[in-house]
């Protein structure tokens, strides 16, 4: 079995391919979280800067019915104080302002009314965010001229940080925290499932095309064979997952603002409950085992990898079919939905593993899916070891379910 | 043998001495494969057993048989060394000790310089030459070819040739699947022929031939071949190539003689032979 590990491992590790399915959830990752964390600071940044540039240089005006602006910035900053509200609507239209400010008797309740001068649709945020620039730092003077307390001023200007703390029946419990470590197997099971569908059938299907079946079948016996090319999925898989999460791990560590993580969360911050994650990683792994070895033997019944390849769509979205019920598996998980899939072997791993993440498992519920997933995983790969028995030397025919059955 | 309703294969029982070339004949459709197939363990027998040194085969046995399956395939994306290795090692043998063997196998058959060539890159003349180490680089004490000649190309055609000689020098024993009789004529000591599933004809070429074929007088001329019922038949005749069957108490220099006394037929070769494999072969498939 070790002489088909190294060569179906070796293999795919020599093929770019590999490599390319391997690092490209990475790049897409650190390229998408890039784009967001670049293009969120730099229009904070240039909305700021528009807003400053446009009060110094457009010619403003506004009505005030709320009391709430500061003569004092008004007169710094040139804004005219029209007459009455139709006045500053008046004024713009005939373009003698830029833009009209008019304030209602609660900006609480009623949004500012902006009324200004159609410069493109990227100009519009900068008339906004004046406005409201305006009034924020007519507050904060006002409450700068009463309170002489440096933090009370500084706590206007900032968003501060929040660390929550929940209790259910009384015990302090961890919140979204506790779903971060048995989470981090759904996404794995997920994100292995979607880059190995196809390796997984070609490795069989492959075997079909090139006509190696009956050789390899000479020299060693279908189950080990079988089981020698599901532990060499696994190893790539294993790799696959290191090439994705060490990256990430070592942004964690040493760069976790830059990434977007909040104030206060660090690794050794997410908790670690032994229980979770062993059933995470029982799923994990008989799930796992069950659709590689469906679609080990899917492969070897279909005459070659591309027909195969049909049918990877219905176990694709099978396999994925408890993301569109996350609502009810988080907040109703004993809805009939749930409960079916949970114990239907094909929506069951991913279900185990999202129910087990947000802690809507008993230990009960949790052993009888596991059971479901283990025992279907059993199946699959006796079924995948007879399709491949007796389907890999029907060159360029399909065999059917009724024959591998006989 | 029966898949379905059909029986492909029917009361079929030979043995293979050891040491010999044995000839797996029949035409395409009579169950060869099938047999092989099974007596690999490939297929499961409906009744009675094919076993190889008196037990069934099991990949236990690899290290000792070498397999040329008639659909025929390799790795095409992979390296030659690698895929050859892969098969050896598949066979018991160590994996440096594989390396070396196909490294001078690859030399032997002029292929030294692609060992890290992947297949596809390869003529087709080279993959077969490739095919065929993989069949014997394990030096297996049987080897089982299926339609081995299928396809090669003369020189291929000649390199299988010698190595099943070879083998078969060092006492190995061949089992030799295959419809072409020229092949059996030269290499098997004992046939069996397989005509719809069902054992047409077993032992050795000689007895074959004594028991099923008369003795023919074959004819090349030129001119016009007299007729002559009283002491010949014409069983064969083509322009200038003619197969006779004489009559019973008629001798062959008989009709030497009457021949030499006709003057519009002129001979240039008046062979008294045993009919070869192949034309037993067709008439029985007539």
């Amino acid at each position: 079995m070790w002489n088909i590990i190294n060569f179906e491992v070796l293999r795919a590790l020599k093929k770019k391919s590999f490599w390319i399915a391997s690092i490209a959830p990475l790049v897409i990752i650190l390229v998408i979280g890039g784009i967001e964390y670049f293009s969120t600071k730099s229009a904070a940044t240039n909305a700021a800067q528009q807003a400053q540039t446009f009060s110094a240089t457009a010619k403003i005006g506004e009505f005030d019915d709320s009391g709430l602006l500061s003569q004092q910035l008004l007169t710094k900053q040139h804004i005219a104080i029209e007459p009455s509200k139709d006045a500053g609507i008046e004024a713009v239209k005939n373009g003698q302002l830029d833009a009209f400010f008019y304030y209602p008797n609660n900006p609480g309740k009623s949004n500012i009314e902006v009324y200004a001068q159609d410069k493109g649709i990227s100009f519009a945020p900068p008339y906004n965010a004046a406005a409201s620039q305006l009034l924020t730092q007519s507050a904060i003077n006002d409450v700068s001229a009463t309170i002489k307390n440096s933090q009370v001023i500084q706590i206007l200007q900032i968003s501060p940080a929040v660390t929550a703390t929940t209790y259910k029946n009384g015990v302090e419990t961890e919140g979204f925290m506790s779903v971060i470590a048995p989470g981090i197997f759904a996404i794995a099971f997920f994100l292995l499932y979607v880059l190995l569908a196809s390796f997984m059938i070609s490795s069989t299907a492959g075997e079909k095309e090139n006509r190696t079946a009956e050789m390899l079948l000479t020299s060693v016996k279908a189950r080990t064979l079988i089981a020698g090319k599901i532990i060499s999925i696994f190893i790539l898989g294993l790799v696959q997952l290191a090439t994705i999460s060490v990256p990430l791990l070592i942004a964690l560590l040493y760069f976790p603002s830059q990434i977007g993580l909040p104030t206060g969360v660090t690794l050794a911050s997410i908790p670690l409950h032994p229980t979770a994650i062993i059933f995470a990683a029982l799923f994990f792994i008989a799930g796992l085992l069950l659709f590689t070895a469906l679609l080990v033997g899917f492969g070897a019944m279909f005459p070659s990898a591309t027909e195969a390849s049909r049918f990877l769509g219905v176990a694709m979205i099978l396999a994925i079919l408890p993301v569109y019920a996350i609502q009810n598996i988080i907040d109703a998980p004993h809805t009939l939905i749930v409960t079916i899939f949970t114990y239907f072997p094909l929506t069951a791993p991913l279900t185990a593993l999202l129910r087990n993440a947000v802690g809507s498992f008993s230990t009960w519920e949790a052993l009888g899916s596991l059971a479901v997933i283990i025992a279907s995983a059993i199946v699959a790969v006796w079924f995948a070891v007879r399709a491949f028995r007796y389907g890999s030397m029907e060159y360029g025919r399909r065999v059917g379910i009724k024959e591998l059955l006989r | 043998m029966r898949f379905g309703s059909k029986e492909v294969v029917k009361n079929l029982s030979f043995t293979v001495n050891q040491g010999e070339v044995f000839g797996l004949l029949g035409s395409n459709g009579a169950g060869k494969t099938t047999t092989i197939r099974t007596l690999l363990s490939l297929l499961e027998p409906t009744s009675g057993a094919l076993l190889v040194n008196g037990k069934r085969y099991t990949p236990e046995m690899a290290p000792m048989v070498g397999y040329l399956p008639e659909e025929r395939g390799l790795y095409r994306n992979e390296p030659v060394l690698d895929t050859m290795v892969y098969f050896a090692v598949m066979h018991g043998l160590g994996r440096s000790d594989a390396k070396k063997r196909v490294l001078a196998y690859l030399e032997r058959v002029g292929l030294g310089d692609k060992a890290h060539e992947r297949l596809i890159g390869l003529s087709n003349g080279q993959q077969q030459k490739i095919q065929l180490g993989v069949t014997i680089l394990h030096e297996p004490s049987l080897m089982i070819l299926d339609e081995p000649t299928e396809a090669l190309d003369p020189v291929n055609r000649d390199l299988l040739m010698s190595i099943i000689n070879e083998q078969r020098t060092n006492g190995a024993t061949v089992i030799l699947v295959t419809h072409r009789m020229e092949e059996v004529e030269q290499l098997c000591d004992r046939i069996v022929l397989l005509k719809d599933g069902v054992r047409a004809l077993y032992g050795t070429v000689d007895e074959v031939k004594n028991k099923f074929g008369s003795t023919v007088i074959a004819l090349v001329y030129s001119g016009t071949l007299p007729p002559n019922d009283k002491l010949y038949a014409i069983t064969k005749q083509l322009p200038h190539y003619a197969e006779l069957a004489w009559r019973e108490g008629v001798t062959p220099d008989e009709i030497l003689r009457f021949f030499a006394g006709s003057p519009d037929l002129h001979l240039t070769t008046f062979d008294v032979r045993r009919p070869t494999l192949n034309e037993i072969f067709l008439t029985l498939y007539k």
